[in-house]
């Protein structure tokens, strides 16, 4: 036993947590190996050559849309809002992984070989939209590849000898060593690995913790520890405290972030919604899993020590389970840091190789791919090297995350309108989304007092802003006219009860002023356009940069966005803000 | 909620994690083989 800040927990000796270290990266980089090329095949390193199976794509998207912080975040809600704080935190996350499936068919549909979606910004607006999308992917995967390491660095301190340091260390090496060579391929065969890991340690650990302390019979004598807010399934604090602001960001994220879009040019077409629909319950329910230990530890009056949140799960693990089961949880939180640090890695790599080297630098038809898997393989490097040394600056990641998911919502309404209306230009992207951010950053960090005149327009910013976020989210499955209603239907609903009091919730109105001022100016100078785009465009301006076979199965070039099986970009848009020219009227 | 529903509340998480391993474990062992079967890589 150990004592972490006056509370005793249970502690590996270094040499099982070196043995389980080596256990694990060792495993995977052994799993890695199974598929790695001498020659790989650069389109293959980005997106596994766009045919990749349902039993794959389902783990791979549920290990990358679960990370470490999932689960503490997770716990500390079930602790903190009671028995709805997980629901709060896990469902509306799964969710998002559901309703934004829709979007990825239609993404899917109109460039079915890209491999980022700051790619098919290129290929629909120019370069202004692309490096906008792009560059906040960079900034979103380097913060949470840095979060990951963070996690981990945390859990080895405090189940070892090991000190911090030495932690973000082995995991970042242990990360890299798998991932280096073979690139997104290797990321989602090892994810497979990962999620059996992950998923088989939650259900077994979380039922046995249950009965190791004491419930069902803890759930009568621990009652008087909880509030009648925490003891209800309908708290309104849980939802206000957890669940609307976390909506708001999360459809943002999934949006956003690359990690996603890659697995959604990576998977066969035809099995995109039985990807999403798995990943969604798969997510869903081990995230909320792991957070009934955080409702558990309330009944039980269980104090994390230091009053930390992140030693919940931690101590609670340490506490109840058997050195093996600790071993097993152990294994689960390095499984899901890594699986969603290995996805940042590739999403970092690709980025780089498809939309700064490919299209930026050597431009498409010029692109050598042994010149983009190096690009991809030193911006591995680099890139674990700065999160590595971010991590060491320790610095506020929920503040950082927080950031990033509103400048991602000031993209949502101009990049998923982008792949709908023909009328959206790229000065009306690229003009609505810097106005998003001028709004978003005084209301975020509070620059701008917000007890006046402007308190009001933040509120009313605010409410049209719950109405985009809900009108997109109906918009995908129902179409347009059910997402005015529902748009229109959530402003007036809302607005008696946040016009005058919404603006005091700094990071919610944050978020919601991104969506609605972006929305509103977009939509603006769009409008009146009279010239249309002609979406058939997209699948020939995107497509693989390099000849070889990209996987055994891939002979699929098949639906080549040339239609004759021929891979390689059709179109050379090499210029600047070019492709947005070919036009229909309408 | 009673003792009991509180019960199936933390639990039922556990084993609906254990459906959805059970899916996608099955889907990929079946892909591995068609793929073996095949002569092709996985991925």
């Amino acid at each position: 036993m150990a004592c972490v800040s006056g509370t005793e927990t249970a502690q590996f000796s270094a040499v099982v947590v070196v043995g389980l270290l080596v256990f694990f990266y060792g495993g995977t980089f052994l799993i890695s190996t199974r598929i790695g090329k001498k020659d790989e095949n650069a389109d293959g390193y980005m997106t596994g050559g766009n045919n990749i199976g349902f039993g794959i794509s389902a783990a791979s998207m549920t290990a990358t849309w679960i990370w470490a912080a999932s689960m503490y975040a997770s716990a500390t809600s079930g602790y903190t809002y009671g028995i709805s704080g997980p629901i709060h935190y896990g469902l509306w996350g799964a969710l998002m992984i559901l309703f934004i499936y829709p979007f990825g068919k239609r993404i899917r549909s109109v460039a079915p070989k890209a491999h980022t979606l700051a790619e098919v910004m290129y290929a629909r607006h120019g370069r202004s939209s692309q490096l906008m999308l792009a560059g906040s992917n960079i900034v979103g995967s380097l913060i949470s590849l840095m979060s990951n390491f963070i996690a981990g660095g945390v859990l080895i301190s405090l189940l070892s000898p090991f000190n911090f340091t030495q932690g973000v260390f082995a995991v970042a090496a242990g990360v890299l060593l798998y991932t280096l060579w073979s690139g997104f391929r290797a990321s989602v065969l090892t994810d497979f690995v990962q999620v059996v890991a992950m998923l088989g340690a939650v259900a077994v650990i979380v039922p046995f913790i249950f009965f190791a302390a004491g419930f069902p019979a803890a759930f009568e004598t621990g009652a008087e520890n909880l509030t009648p807010q925490q003891g209800s399934f309908f708290s309104s604090e849980a939802f206000m405290g957890q669940g609307a602001p976390y909506i708001a960001a999360v459809l943002a994220y999934a949006i956003g972030n690359q990690t996603i879009a890659q697995r959604l040019f990576a998977v066969r077409q035809s099995l995109i919604k039985p990807t999403f629909v798995t990943a969604t319950v798969g997510y869903g329910a081990m995230v909320i899993g792991v957070g009934m230990l955080g409702v558990l530890a309330l009944y039980l009056g269980f104090e994390p020590s230091g009053g930390d949140m992140n030693n919940l799960i931690p101590e609670m693990a340490s506490t109840y389970l058997p050195p093996v089961l600790l071993a097993l949880f152990f294994i689960m939180i390095i499984g899901a840091l890594s699986s969603t640090a290995d996805s940042d890695l590739a999403a970092l790599s690709s980025i780089m190789m498809a939309d700064v080297y490919g299209q930026n630098v050597a431009g498409v038809k010029k692109a050598n791919p042994r010149t983009m898997l190096l690009v991809g393989r030193v911006t591995m490097v680099v890139a674990t090297a700065l999160a590595v040394a971010f991590a060491s600056l320790q610095l506020s990641i929920l503040d950082l995350l927080v950031f990033v998911g509103a400048l991602w919502g000031a993209l949502v309404f101009p990049v998923l309108a982008s792949f709908y209306w023909e009328k959206v230009t790229n000065r009306a992207f690229t003009v609505s989304v810097l106005a998003a951010l001028a709004v978003f950053l005084p209301v975020r960090f509070s620059w701008i007092p917000v007890d006046g005149v402007f308190g009001i327009v933040v509120d009313v910013l605010s409410v049209l802003g719950v109405g985009v976020v809900l009108g997109l989210m109906v918009f995908g499955f129902f179409g347009t006219r059910a997402a005015k209603i529902v748009g229109v239907l959530a402003v007036v609903v809302s607005a008696p009860f946040a016009i005058g009091s919404l603006h005091e919730y700094a990071t919610l109105c944050g978020s919601l002023v991104a969506y609605s001022v972006s929305t509103v100016i977009c939509w603006a100078m769009s409008v009146r356009r009279r010239d249309g785009f002609d979406f058939a465009l997209i699948a020939q301006r995107t497509g693989d940069f390099d000849d070889g076979p990209a996987t055994g199965t891939v002979a699929a070039g098949a639906n080549g966005a040339n239609g004759d099986g021929v891979p390689h970009q059709a179109d050379g848009t090499g210029s600047d803000d070019a492709p947005e020219p070919a036009t229909t009227t309408h | 909620m009673t003792t009991f529903a509180l019960s199936a509340y933390v639990l039922v998480w556990p084993v609906l994690v254990a459906v959805v391993l059970f899916v996608i474990s099955r889907a990929f062992f079946r892909e591995w083989a068609e793929a073996r079967r095949n002569g092709e890589d996985l991925i």
